[in-house]
Order: structure tokens, then sequence, then C-alpha cells
């Protein structure tokens, strides 16, 4: 498969505090990698370098053969390829539903605006939402409005999508329905990165488990040979407890 | 005293026409330089909050002064009353919009801007879509303050002789052998028409409003 991510021995610090030590990882197209472990590891920063939202004191990123760092207009080229979606929504509420979805490809990538609302109502029926196409976000609970930041991403028509524990700031209740709609976008062979402590969901859809501890990669591989007994004791230890 | 008040209706849209003048352009100039200290270059942030600082410290008489007597011995210019008194007020309205633009901006929640780059916007495409149309609600209530501060601060125009309602007013007290009636007439103008200033302002803040509590998601994401 092709190798759309490439990540070798990238740096990140702020001020004094190193928050990545080293990071290299490939990431080849259709692959789901989900990023667990314990919290302040580094794992929500890398996905933030990856598209270029921090910058890194050392390392090299390349996302399908462009490097992200550097010039402004490199970056913008690469976020315009990867959608990404936030623990805390972040979606425009100034504007519906609709209007969010639609925005980035109007406004960003210059489509025509029938083009772009007819594929935007399709994604509000993949994400289960068509009867919420006109309210605003603050009119929406939390679990409807991560499927709507969810549809906004996938109207750009991205090559990857990264998620940002996108279930932390969710009631229980709405949980299900926003991993549904993901379970359903790896039925659909996107290429996915996921930062969650949702571990049955990365054992259940995951192609790949990277295990994070201390700004570093302690342990990756097939999620549910980790989650059945993982190779380093730190790791076994982590999901031993965090699954119960 | 009744056959004078066609006269002050008519000095009262002086007024209104001069203070609008100022307003929009200390709106203008304030968000431009709001948009300047955005920019993370600390020499350019120094000189606009110099600005700032200076014309909200400065008495406007002194500027209007310095408008009407001081920039036609610099530069050699005629300056007329209204132009002067329109640029005095515009550069202490600009200096007060721009700490209010500022304000509105910083109002957006760090989300916005993170959701706005991560999906490829730029700059000026982040603004104009996404942080002005949240910014303008915060903005609007104290940019309404401002327009009345100015349309009263306009009085002031009156000292070097420029005939707005003010002027007009004690115009009138004179020839009609002093007196109080007239300065209370010139105060109820006044009333009038700060009052619906005040009344259009709250109507357009209402329809901003409609349906959407953004500013709650907002400052959460």
């Amino acid at each position: 498969m092709t190798e759309i991510l490439a990540l070798d021995g990238l740096v990140k610090r702020f001020g004094s505090r190193t928050i990545l030590d080293g990071i290299s990882l490939n990431v080849s197209a259709g692959e789901i990698v989900c990023f667990v472990g314990p919290s302040g590891t580094g794992k929500s920063t890398l996905l933030r370098c990856i598209n270029g939202l921090e910058d890194i004191q050392g390392g090299r990123i390349s996302f399908e053969g462009q490097a992200v760092q550097g010039n402004p207009s490199a970056i913008r080229a690469v976020r315009k390829r990867v959608g990404m979606i936030f623990q805390h929504f972040n979606l425009y509420p100034h504007l519906t539903a609709l209007q969010n979805v639609m925005l980035a490809p109007v406004v960003v990538h210059k489509e025509a605006k029938a083009e772009v609302e007819a594929r935007a109502r399709a994604l509000f029926d993949k994400v289960r939402l068509a009867h919420r196409i006109n309210a605003y976000p603050a009119e929406m609970s939390g679990g409807e409005q991560q499927r709507v930041a969810i549809a906004r991403a996938l109207c750009t028509n991205p090559h990857l999508l990264m998620f940002d524990e996108p279930t932390s700031a969710l009631d229980p209740e709405t949980v299900g329905d926003v991993l549904t709609v993901m379970r359903d976008l790896a039925l659909e062979g996107r290429t996915m990165l996921v930062v969650t402590h949702e571990i049955r969901f990365a054992a259940d859809v995951g192609t790949r488990m990277v295990f994070m501890d201390q700004c570093r990669i302690v342990e990756q591989g097939d999620p549910r040979a980790m989650v059945a007994g993982a190779q380093t004791e730190r790791a076994r230890k982590f999901l031993g407890t965090i699954h119960g | 005293m009744m056959q004078y008040w066609p006269l002050m209706l008519k000095s009262a849209g002086t007024t209104l026409w001069l203070s609008w003048l100022a307003m929009l352009l200390g709106a203008l100039g304030g968000t431009a330089l709001a948009l300047l200290r955005q920019i993370r270059f600390a020499p350019l942030r120094w000189v606009v909050i110099g600005y700032m600082e200076f014309f909200r410290s400065i008495p406007i008489l002194i500027v209007l002064f310095f408008a009407f007597y001081g920039v036609p011995l610099l530069l050699e210019v005629d300056i007329s009353p209204f132009v002067a008194a329109t640029l005095a007020l515009a550069l202490h309205a600009s200096a007060t919009m721009s700490e209010v633009v500022s304000a509105g901006i910083a109002s957006v929640g760090r989300g916005q801007w993170e959701a706005a780059a991560a999906a490829g916007f730029s700059w000026p495409q982040t603004m104009r879509h996404i942080i002005a149309p949240q910014a303008l609600r915060v903005i609007l209530p104290p940019s309404v303050g401002v327009f009345i501060t100015t349309l009263k601060e306009s009085s002031l125009a009156s000292i070097i002789g420029y005939i707005e309602l003010t002027r007009t007013g004690l115009l009138v007290r004179d020839s009609t052998g002093g007196g109080f009636l007239p300065l209370l007439a010139l105060g109820a103008v006044y009333f009038v028409i700060n009052y619906a200033i005040s009344q259009v302002g709250a109507a357009l803040e209402r329809r901003l409003h409609i349906g959407r509590r953004s500013d709650l998601v907002g400052a959460m994401a």
C-alpha cells in the first residue's frame, strides 16, 4: 500500500519542556492507527504537529511526499488534504450545521456552491443528521455537534482524517452515535489517525495500535493482540487498567 | 422661540452628519489599528499602543485646537472648522474603537482559529468568514456607546466657530435675550437624537442574536 504519512525523529518542545521525543512512524493509505496512552504523553500534540498547528523543533514530517514545515503555502496545501476533528468540536457558532459543512469547500477549495451543497446533504445522511441540517451548533447536543464536525471534515474530500479525542467531551449516551459513524468511515477504507481512550473501539476498528508514554512510542502492533497481551510491561499495565 | 425650531433641527442634522462622518472614519481607523495589533511584530504594536494611549489621554479640545490652529501653521494648508472637527473627533474615536475591535476579536475562542487553520483557511479568509461575524456581536454594543459619546463631544466644535447644534442653540439664546428655554430645548434635541441611536442599536443587537446563543459556544470552543 502507498505510504501517505512519514514521521522521522519528530521532536516537539514547549520552552524547556519536551512533549515529543523522537517519534518515527509511517502510515499507509487505508490504515486506522489508534493512539492510546496516559494523558499528557503528547498524543494530541502529535496530531497537531502533522497538520502544522504546532511547529516542531526537530525531525521531519512528510505528507504525501510534501514536507509539513517552514513554508506556509506548503502547510496550507497539506491542510487542504487532511481533515481534523477536535475534542471540543470547534464548530462555527454563527453558522448553521449545513453552512458549517459547506464553508471550507466553498471558501478554501473554491468549489461551486451547488455541488458542495449536494455533497454536504449526502454527508448529513451519512452521519444520520439530515433532520438537523438547519440547526445552529448551540441548539445541538455534543454528539450531534461532533457528527457535524465529522461531516465538515469529510466535505473537503480529505486523504487523511485525524480525530483528537473525539468522544472525550461527550455524554456517555452520545458517545455511541459518534463511534458508529467512525466505524462506518473505517469500513469505507478511510485512512484515519485516532487519539482515543476508547480501547474497545481501538481494538475493534483499528488496524494498528500505538501506545505512547512519556513523549515516546513505547509499543505498537495489532490492536487485538496488544489488548490481549502487550509486549511491554508499561502497555500491559495501562491497557489492563483501562479495559477493566 | 418657535420660529427658531427649523434652524435648530437643521443644525441637528449638521451635528448628526459631523458625528456620523467622524464615527465612520473612527471605526475604519480603529479596525485598521486593531488588525495591525494582530500582527506579531513588536515595534508595530508599540506604535499602535502609543497612538491609542496618546489620543485616550489628551482632551479632545486640545486635539481640536491643534487641528484647527496647529495644522495650518505646520503644513500651510487652510483647514475649515468642519474638517478640523471631523479630524479631531475621528482621531479620538479611532483610539477607542481600536480597543473595542481588539476586544471583539479576542472574544472569539482559540478553537475557532484552530478549526479554520486546520481546514486550510488563510488569515484573511479566517478573519472574514469566521472571526469577524462572531466578533461583530461583541463589537456592536460598545460601538453604539462610542457613537453617542462622539455626538456629544461634537458640541466642542462650537468653540472653533463651527455652527452645529450647540452653537446654534447658543446663538438662538443670544438673539432671544438670554434665558433658560433655549438651553432646555438644546438639551432636549440632544436627548432625542441619542435616545434614538441607542434604540436603533438595541434593535440591531436583537437582530444579530436571533436564535443563536453563539457567545456561549464560541467561548467554549
